[in-house]
């Protein structure tokens, strides 16, 4: 048996919206990827977004820190703000925006240095640190909100990728939040990792949401009934339904909603 | 919800769950019936056979239970089967109560068969015992269907259960007040009267399951009592 993640909150007990979305309509060339998504994400909430392959979830989670823009077909409309703050304003650098949204991949990552480089290469290219010391001190810090530091205090100079897939994942993480974010994306982080090394993700998504706001993309749902507190689900391109999760997973309002659940043929 | 699942092993283990509670609600009913029938017959082999056959209902509750349970534990279920799987096990608690009742009402009847019969009292226990075994199986007729309108009429209809043990109450005291005679059997009958009231309370209890497995809400209108017989005042009129 593995240690399963202390259950969540399942209250929402923020109220903040960090990122409102409205009217936000996503085109691949000729696809219409994602049809007029209007949401509220809360700050310090973990909000998860589960449907069907294809359904524009992840779609949706590259609009919020404009991964969408490396897309040469993508085209993306309406209006996402952060803080009240249009993202897509022309004045608004995509490098700055997603150093405060950050993002995790569904297979870890890292880059081809040591794990000290790995976390410090974000605030370096920011020029967050002025000293070495500071620099250190934000490394240490990040590694430990990833729950990774007590692993790998010891040979922080040797290779990122030498690390297991899950302690690479958090590797991944504490990248990620090494440049302070305010909102974090995962897109489906677990996926490519064992249960246990799972079960210390769930856990590190349920500490982090003290800090941050997280989205996070997932293919299980018992992973997003396990660390959100809110659940968006996605179908065909459309929001169908966002409640609080325990709505979503007891009594879900769309028929969709309670087909894809319950695991129905729908 | 009749669409089926994507695994059909999980449908089969739905209906498996669901059939033994058709199953114990059938028993239940039966009990009800044969109990209520013993004490109107003085029929003691129809009262021992209810007696006996509490065991079935008891073993079906614990099926119910684990197969529950098991459910819970591999499948996992979400939404309405969530609320099934919720459902399915305190109905089957509130059923096996209602055949513990009837099991009573049965052994009782085996006292009261060696006394004088009270005037009266064994028919309109019989009709009471009626009445909840209508109810009972508009409950479950409900739970099976799946309609939550059914489910609320038989909540709004346990008054009627209660009005007439009310009934029942005061004519009790009256016999036991006029001849202290009647103490023992009305004491006895009485019992009976009273859990026969408690099984209406369980099968609204099962209505009440039916709702929110329906809708997903509890049944919001708080249920008028009927049942005042606890504020009853003894009082002696001359």
């Amino acid at each position: 048996m593995y240690d399963t993640p202390h259950s969540t909150d399942a209250s929402v007990t923020q109220t903040h919206i960090k990122i409102a979305a409205r009217g936000v309509q996503v085109h691949y060339g000729d696809k219409h990827a994602l049809k007029d998504v209007d949401v509220d994400i809360l700050d310090k909430t973990v909000t998860a977004f589960i449907g069907p392959s294809g359904c524009g979830k992840s779609t949706f989670l590259r609009c919020l820190n404009r991964m969408n823009d490396t897309v040469a077909v993508a085209r993306v409309s309406g209006e996402i703000l952060l803080d009240g703050e249009d993202i897509y304003d022309k004045r608004v650098d995509p490098v700055q925006l997603r150093a405060k949204v950050g993002m995790v991949f569904q297979k870890p990552n890292p880059f081809p240095k040591s794990i000290y480089d790995n976390v410090a290469y974000g605030p370096r290219i920011h020029g967050l640190t002025k000293s070495k010391t500071e620099l250190d001190a934000i490394v240490e810090s990040s590694l430990k909100k990833a729950a990774l530091w007590n692993e790998v205090k010891d040979r922080l100079q040797e290779t990122g990728t030498g690390l297991s897939g899950g302690q690479q994942q958090r590797l991944c993480i504490a990248r990620a939040v090494a440049t302070s974010p305010e909102v974090l994306l995962m897109d489906e982080p677990c996926s490519a990792l064992d249960p246990i090394a799972t079960a210390q993700v769930e856990e590190l998504i349920d500490d982090l949401r003290s800090q941050f706001s997280v989205v996070i993309v997932t293919h299980s749902m018992q992973q997003a009934a396990r660390v959100s507190q809110k659940t968006a689900f996605f179908h065909l391109g459309n929001l169908v339904e966002y409640n609080d999760t325990q709505t979503i997973f007891t009594n879900p309002k769309d028929p969709r909603t309670e087909s894809y659940i319950t695991g129905r043929i729908g | 919800m009749t669409l089926e699942h994507i695994q059909s092993v999980f449908d089969r283990d739905l209906e498996y769950i669901q059939a033994h509670i058709i199953r114990m609600g059938g028993l239940v009913e039966e009990a009800i019936l044969d109990a209520s029938k013993s004490l109107e017959d003085r029929d003691m082999e129809l009262a021992t056979r209810v007696r006996d056959n509490d065991t079935a209902i008891d073993r079906l509750e614990e099926m119910v239970n684990d197969e529950c349970a098991r459910l819970i534990a591999l499948r996992a279920p979400t939404a309405v089967d969530l609320r099934l799987a919720l459902t399915v096990m305190k109905v089957a608690g509130n059923l096996e109560r209602i055949g513990d009742y009837a099991k009573n009402m049965a052994k009782r009847t085996g006292v009261l068969i060696q006394m004088t019969p009270v005037n009266g009292a064994h028919a309109a226990l019989r009709r009471m015992a009626r009445e909840v075994q209508g109810l009972l199986k508009d409950a479950l007729d409900a739970f099976i269907q799946r309609d939550a309108e059914l489910a609320r009429d038989v909540i709004r209809r346990d008054r009627d259960i209660d009005q007439m043990y009310n009934a029942l109450f005061r004519e009790f005291l009256t016999f036991m007040m006029e001849d202290p005679r009647n103490i023992t059997p009305c004491m006895h009958l009485h019992f009976i009267a009273k859990n026969t009231e408690r099984m209406g309370d369980h099968v609204t209890s099962i209505a009440e399951q039916v709702v929110y497995l329906v809708t997903g809400e509890r049944p919001d209108d708080v249920r008028l009592k009927g049942d005042n017989t606890s504020t009853l005042a003894f009082l002696q009129e001359d």
